[in-house]
């Protein structure tokens, strides 16, 4: 018996061991890098997003570099990719994030130094994902979409080996291991959204829009790498996006339509009439959009999601992930335009609900995000800045915005706020009808006051919340525009919230046009009324 | 006075050997020449003679202070000491700033130079414009000393000397500067009053609160706060206010400083001028708000254009002529005792109108208010901790929240008459097993319990005093919440007493905001 051989027999089945059964350094050979340089691009985009405290001007510029793949979203299914996809259906697929308030999108190829300039397609700020195009054939020559599959797991464990792209530098390109831990929610705090994501350990740091590879084909990518760990999309969101990208009018992936709360105790339980043995959730406020959000109530115990049973935590038992949180169902078992039955206990007696899986949708929202990488809106008269409030205009507070931003303001974000102005307008509005979609009630502000000897005194208002123009009630910026076309007795009248700065304001007819245009050239504005 | 009469002379003297006629006899040269020595050294004496009056008769004062602590009302925080100054005024009383002597447990004050502390006790206090009088025990302490005359406003620019023990050591310090600013602001000790205050470059710093400053050896007002964010401006309490304070307890008690009870816009915009018909020869402020229950209620209305007040005119800044300068009107009232007549005339339908008002406390709750001296209230029930919201809640780290703030601030401002007389927050939950499940809720705004509004903790109290003993659950419930907390009230009710003995609190509640 050769001592050595047992030594190296026993160490390298150690090794296998400790590695999840496939020692990493065997995983990173096993990946091939020559493929994905027809597959993945670099990227580089030049972001300048908008001034919304001045919002006919743009910030400073900055620059983000990541890594876009190639795709063809009319056919990313078939095995034999290569040859059935034309270089015309091609695109890019990168994040959000990664070209938000681009001016300059440049894209190099790993075998030509040049850059190509690429445009955005569509993008999706809250699952973050876009699509982008590049108009010179050449860019697409030899280039392949990528392979998208779901991830599996290696072995019983749910740790998944996978692997990423490493680039040292534009020549210096590698593969790299790394383990999937988890299929999680994550949360966006940009949109207040929650999606599937994978949580990944030992990806390099900064790596958007990198692919997650496995058996040379792409299980998703990333978002976001910070130090310690990455989050990615997973594939199914992206074949999603894919789907919803080929129709005539994007909708956004699927998303739940409430905010829960667990079961606090057992006197609950009785007081909300829920046998104690019935696992479930306690559906704590309605979304203005998303899946339930036309049937269900605030007070409901949710305790089936179709036939998948939600545990006390919130959980459901999904095939491939284990107990997840119920968010997971919109990964892969419900899609935008599936019906579910929801299983609720209203008032203690159960029932169940015929409710459409819907997507998310920002512009139900009194306080939305904006579309970013278009021009804020908003009028200048009399000097008199309207805005509507966005999280956009809060987020110039910075990163502590939900502490420094102006607490009046903050206030709208706050759920049954009876500092709603329009509230009782709203409540007139039937549920469901095409009415409340048009509505887009929305919060108008007098953000600042642009100085002018028109405005002598009024100079010291700033976020003040307008109620009403010449009698008129103020509910968005386009309410602001046809108000000022009906002045009373030569006067323009503008009524804010008591506690603002002061509470009315009065702008003559008679030399408005003129104020208005020294205003436009005293302080270089290019338009007073951005739409 | 005296001083105020050498000094005029000896500037005369001074204006008339440097102005006129050099060529005077040797004679007539001698006796001015001697003259202005005379007028020079008496008033230097005088000074220095004023100035050690003035320094005798300020004292050290030390604070052995203790505050509850609001986000678990039952308790207390640890004490500390506190340093400032005060000095002596007739009747053998001692002028300084409320919150030198603010949430006391005991007060020592040293004489200067003297290492003997004395015992004293509050007279009175007046906490909307920081004041204070106290008294000390022993006669035996006013032996030898001599109060100090006040005088009145001094003029801008004019120089004064301030008087105080400032941290960092324990003699009497006199720092030296000009009047720079006479104008209305915040009195922080309150928070939210806002009085005439006189800003000066002479150094006010922790310790000189409640010392005098002077002028010609009278006092001018009282040192009491710095501002953080500008270097050396202090700022001390004017004379008018000390006197209407003095003034204020004569019959006992102190009342506070009326309020007219009214917001105001500028009309500085000749385009609202116009809108309103406003002749050229008349100026005035737009009444925003009256404020229900105030003095101006059922006098004055929204769109009332003041112009003037007490027969003085009004600005479209809102501004009296007060001495050399222009202040808010505001000034008019401030000075005045409650229940005195104010004279108001307004422009109001194309008309002016004389008006009478009559002076009313300020129309807000005491809760807007820093508090004093005074213990929070609370009810603790099934461990769940409810107290009223008040300034020093909110003041806490992580309560300014939008709803607390809305119902602290904006409630009333947007939606008068629509708010409870306290606000009822549950202010945070000692964990026990009856309220699991509720441990991270915090700052829930209690707005009814089992179906039954609660205005105040005394409602709070009287609806659980008074459920049937087979009542099943406790329902709180908040508009702001859609979710209701729920507790099983029997077991609540048995759990009560072992609560409270787990967490060392000696009573489940305090309902009344008893001084300590």
């Amino acid at each position: 018996m050769n001592y050595y051989k047992v030594i190296l027999y026993i160490l390298s089945f150690t090794i296998f061991l400790s590695n999840g059964f496939k020692p990493h350094f065997l995983l990173a050979n096993s990946e091939d890098i020559k493929p994905w340089f027809q597959k993945a691009v670099l990227i580089k985009s030049y972001q300048q997003s908008y001034d919304w405290l001045n919002p006919w001007q743009k910030r400073e510029i900055i620059t983000k570099s990541g890594m876009a793949l190639v795709v063809d979203i009319n056919n990313y299914k078939s095995n034999n990719i290569k040859k059935s996809s034309k270089i015309n259906n091609l695109n890019l697929l990168t994040t959000a994030d990664m070209v938000t308030d681009a001016t300059l999108i440049e894209v190099t190829r790993k075998d030509i130094l040049q850059p190509y300039i690429a445009k955005i397609l569509l993008i999706d700020y809250a699952a973050n994902i876009a699509l982008l195009s590049i108009d010179n054939l050449k860019f697409w020559d030899k280039l392949i979409p990528v392979k998208w599959k779901k991830i599996k797991s290696n072995t019983n464990s749910k740790i998944k080996n996978i692997n990423s792209l490493k680039i040292k530098s534009e020549e210096e390109w590698n593969i790299q291991s790394a383990k999937v831990e988890q299929m999680t929610i994550g949360y966006r705090l940009k949109s207040n959204s929650w999606f599937p994501q994978l949580k990944i350990r030992g990806i390099s740091r900064g790596n958007q829009g990198y692919p997650i590879i496995q058996d040379n084909k792409t299980v998703g990518m990333i978002l976001e790498a910070n130090t310690d760990e990455a989050k990615a999309i997973p594939a199914e969101m992206i074949l999603e996006f894919f789907k919803h990208a080929r129709k005539k009018k994007y909708e956004s992936l699927a998303h739940r339509g409430f905010i829960w709360e667990k079961m606090p105790q057992t006197s609950t339980a009785d007081y909300f009439k829920i046998p104690t043995n019935k696992s479930g959730i306690l559906i704590s406020r309605v979304l203005p959009f998303g899946t339930g959000s036309k049937v269900l109530n605030n007070g409901d115990y949710l305790t089936k999601i179709g036939k998948w049973s939600i545990s006390n935590e919130g959980k459901i038992n999904h095939p491939n992930w284990g107990p997840s949180q119920f968010d997971l169902l919109f990964l892969d078992k419900l899609k935008v335009g599936d019906f579910v039955k929801l299983s609720i206990i209203r008032n203690g007696k159960p029932s169940k609900l015929n409710a459409r899986v819907s997507s998310y949708e920002e512009i139900r929202k009194t306080v939305p995000l904006e579309k970013v990488g278009h021009s804020p809106r908003y009028i200048i008269n009399g000097g008199l800045l309207f805005q509507e409030l966005s999280l956009n205009y809060l987020y110039m507070w910075g990163k502590n915005w939900k502490s420094l931003a102006p607490m009046r303001l903050r206030l709208f974000l706050k759920k049954n706020n009876s500092v709603n102005i329009h509230l009782q307008e709203k409540n007139n509005i039937q549920k469901n009808s095409i009415s409340e979609l048009e509505y887009k009630s929305r919060v108008v502000l007098v953000t600042k006051v642009i100085p002018d000897q028109v405005n002598i005194g009024y100079q010291n208002i700033s976020n003040a919340i307008v109620l009403k123009i010449n009698d008129k009630l103020i509910k968005n910026l386009k309410d602001v525009k046809n108000s000022f076309f009906k002045p009373i007795n030569n006067f323009h009248r503008i009524d804010f919230l008591p506690g603002s700065d002061r509470i009315s304001v009065i702008l003559p007819v008679n030399g408005l046009n003129e104020a208005n245009k020294r205003i436009k050239n005293n302080f270089r504005i290019p338009k007073l009324q951005s739409f | 006075m005296i001083n105020k009469v050498f000094n005029n002379l000896k500037m005369k003297i001074i204006k008339f050997l440097i102005f006129t006629n050099t060529n005077l006899p040797p004679l007539k040269s001698k006796i001015i020449i001697i003259f202005y020595l005379i007028f020079f050294f008496s008033t230097q004496f005088k000074l220095i003679a004023s100035s050690n009056k003035i320094e005798k008769s300020v004292f050290r004062i030390t604070n052995f202070n203790q505050s509850p602590d609001w986000q678990s009302p039952w308790k207390m925080k640890s004490t500390t000491r506190g340093q400032g100054s005060g000095f002596l005024i007739k009747n053998n009383l001692i002028l300084t700033n409320a919150h030198v002597v603010s949430n006391s447990r005991m007060l020592l004050i040293n004489k200067t130079s003297s290492p003997e502390p004395f015992l004293a006790d509050v007279v009175s206090i007046a906490h909307d414009s920081d004041l204070a009088l106290l008294k000390v025990r022993e006669d035996r302490f006013y032996i030898g000393l001599k109060a100090l005359d006040l005088g009145g406003i001094p003029k801008l620019r004019s120089r004064v000397s301030a008087f105080g023990y400032p941290i960092g050591g324990k003699e009497l310090s006199r720092t030296e500067g000009v009047v720079s600013r006479i104008e209305f602001g915040t009195y922080i000790h309150s928070g939210i009053d806002s009085h005439l205050l006189i800003q000066t470059d002479s150094a006010i710093n922790p310790g000189n609160s409640g010392g005098p400053v002077t002028q010609f050896g009278e006092v001018i007002g009282v040192a009491f706060q710095s501002n953080l964010r500008l270097n050396d401006v202090g700022y001390f309490i004017p004379i008018p206010l000390i006197k209407r304070f003095i003034n204020d307890i004569k019959d006992g008690k102190y009342d506070g400083v009326p309020e007219i009870g009214i917001e105001t816009s500028s009309l500085i915009n000749r385009h609202y001028r116009d809108y309103l018909n406003l002749p050229k020869n008349i100026s005035g402020v737009l009444v925003d708000r009256v404020i229900p229950g105030s003095s101006a209620d059922g006098i004055l209305f929204k769109d009332d254009v003041m112009t003037k007040i007490e027969n003085k005119l009004i600005d479209e800044a809102g501004m009296v002529s007060f001495g050399e300068q222009q202040v808010t009107f505001f000034i008019e009232s401030e000075n005045m005792q409650i229940g005195e007549k104010l004279k108001i005339q307004v422009w109001r339908k194309g008309k002016l109108h004389n008006l009478v008002l009559t002076l009313k406390p300020p129309p807000f709750g005491v809760e807007l208010r820093n508090s004093y001296d005074k213990l929070p209230e609370y009810l603790i029930f099934g461990g769940l901790v409810f107290t009223s919201l008040n300034r020093n809640y909110i003041n806490l780290q992580g309560n300014m929240i939008p709803s607390l703030a809305y119902e602290h601030w904006y409630r009333d401002i947007e939606r008068p008459g629509t708010r409870s007389d306290q606000t009822i927050v549950l202010t945070k939950i000692l964990p026990a097993s009856i309220n699991t499940g509720y441990i991270n809720y915090k700052n829930f705004i209690v707005n009814s319990l089992n179906g039954n509004p609660v205005n105040t903790l005394l409602d709070l109290n009287k609806i659980l005093e008074n459920l049937n003993p087979k009542t099943s659950y406790v329902v709180f419930e908040s508009k702001w919440h859609n979710l209701p907390l729920v507790l099983d009230y029997k077991e609540s009710i048995r759990q009560g007493p072992k609560i409270l003995k787990n967490y060392g609190i000696l009573h489940s509640l305090n309902l009344y905001s008893d001084n300590f």
